[in-house]
């Protein structure tokens, strides 16, 4: 067995050189390879923080701006809510009021149409009392003379048996609104002489003028009051006709 | 068929003898280097090929094992450590090559990669515990075993030469043999075991550089074991 000294220490400083060798060709360009990967990745994985940082800052900024524009949306509501119910308030006290008026409108305007037609009534009642009046005057006769022509005209136009029943009928008397006079006395003697003698003549102030023939039997109205209660029927039967 | 312990003189340089060994030495520099050249000129950050993956793989391999020894900046080691496994590897795989000789196969070429590790040890047991520190990790864990301490310091880097040796030297011989025997094929399966046993004992070799060079470094005997690591959050 032999042992080269000289192999042994070319080895040796062979060994040495290669160490050299790959050294500067081999682990030292991977390993700066594998360091800036690594200080790649950890940028990039600071960048990520940095990124889910910001993304968390943002979040929390939008829940934050949320929550105001919330809480800005429930004032904004309210005060609507508020405003509603104020013109709400408002709009049925102004239609109460406009309604009121309404009615006091209405009322007034039927309280002037009641008194417009009572007015209007008053003013018919009072153009037919005087028409009625106007033709029940026209129609009487001078005094009571006159009435008791009148009245032997309508004995004269009355049939034979009712104006016998009437006559013959018992209590025949006359009635006046007023008391005549002896010439007004005689006159109404003469114009009934043909039907009757000096018959009994009474008062009664509710004829106002005239001279009626009563008795058991009948009578024959020969009044102003009679004339003005005729004309005013005959008058109503020509209004409501 | 040649003695195993011989060593063929290639040539002369001046005084100087230059064996086989050593040629064939600086045939596998030369390709290493320049095949590290060539990878290193493609090396990018952004799409590692198939080469670059593996090299990633192997500094950050490395890097791990001397972490997992020696407490640290496995960068301090990284450059030996690499070194050695990837020439011993080399070296082991050479005898693939129809007529070459693997330079491990001598006892010259591991004695000196023993030496290498020796002095390294030396060099950083002294670098970073000073010389007294390093000298009083001999009388550990007694003065009394200061004697032994030094004799190991000597034993446990012939063991590492002659385990290096006795492998591929043993591996090639009896390759040799088997093929100067039966012929042509019969001796593949043997090859490669042999690689196999080539590839394990560039390993070991790397393995126990390491564990020499960190006790050493840390004054422990054998390798230090580091506490599990544990995930960052």
């Amino acid at each position: 067995m032999s042992f080269d000294w000289w192999t042994f220490g070319l080895q040796a400083a062979n060994v040495l050189i290669l160490l050299a060798l790959l050294r500067h060709f081999l682990f030292r360009p991977v390993a700066g390879i594998l360091e800036q990967r690594r200080q790649d990745t950890a940028a990039a994985l600071a960048a990520a923080a940095a990124a889910r940082q910001a993304a968390r800052d943002a979040e929390t900024r939008a829940t934050a701006e949320a929550d105001t524009l919330r809480t800005q949306r429930e004032t904004l509501l309210a005060q609507a809510r508020d405003e509603a119910e104020t013109l709400r308030q408002d709009r049925i006290a102004a239609a109460r009021a406009e309604a009121a008026r309404i009615i006091a409108d209405g009322r007034a305007a039927m309280d002037h149409e009641t008194r417009a037609r009572a007015d209007q009534r008053l003013h018919q009642t009072a153009d037919l009392a005087l028409a009625v009046a106007r033709r029940a005057l026209a129609a009487q006769p001078a005094g009571l003379p006159g009435y008791a022509t009148r009245l032997a005209d309508l004995l004269a136009a009355m049939p034979a048996p009712q104006r016998a029943a009437l006559l013959q009928g018992t209590g025949l008397h006359l009635v006046s609104a007023s008391p005549p006079d002896a010439a007004e006395r005689a006159a109404i003697h003469a114009a009934l002489a043909p039907y009757v003698d000096a018959p009994r003549i009474e008062t009664d102030p509710g004829l106002i003028a005239g001279l009626d023939l009563c008795s058991d039997t009948g009578i024959v109205r020969n009044a102003l009051d009679h004339d003005i209660d005729r004309i005013a029927r005959a008058l109503h039967d020509d209004q409501t006709r | 068929m040649e003695s195993p312990f011989a060593n063929p003189l290639a040539f002369m340089l001046g005084p100087v003898p230059i064996t086989t060994t050593v040629l064939t030495t600086w045939a596998l520099m030369a390709a290493m280097t320049l095949a590290a050249a060539w990878a290193a000129r493609r090396l990018t950050i952004d799409r590692p090929g198939r080469v670059q993956v593996v090299l990633e793989l192997l500094v950050e391999t490395l890097d791990s094992e001397i972490a997992g020894t020696v407490p640290g900046d496995p960068a301090r080691f990284r450059v030996l450590i690499g070194t050695l496994l990837l020439f011993v590897f080399v070296a082991n795989w050479s005898s693939l090559v129809p007529g070459v000789e693997p330079p491990t196969a001598h006892l010259e070429t591991d004695a000196a990669l023993a030496a290498v590790v020796f002095a390294a040890g030396v060099g950083w047991g002294i670098r970073t515990r000073g010389v007294r520190g390093w000298l009083t990790s001999f009388a550990r864990p007694s003065w009394v075993m200061i004697p032994l301490n030094l004799v190991e310091q000597v034993t446990r880097h012939v063991s590492l030469t002659i385990r290096l040796f006795g492998n591929v030297m043993s591996g090639v011989f009896v390759i040799g043999i088997v093929l100067s025997l039966a012929g042509l094929l019969v001796p593949i399966p043997l090859m490669a075991l042999d690689l196999l046993t080539g590839a394990v004992q560039a390993y070991i070799f790397a393995t126990l550089a390491l564990v020499f060079i960190g006790s050493a470094v840390t004054g422990d005997e054998g390798a230090t074991p580091p506490p599990p690591q544990q995930d960052a959050p």
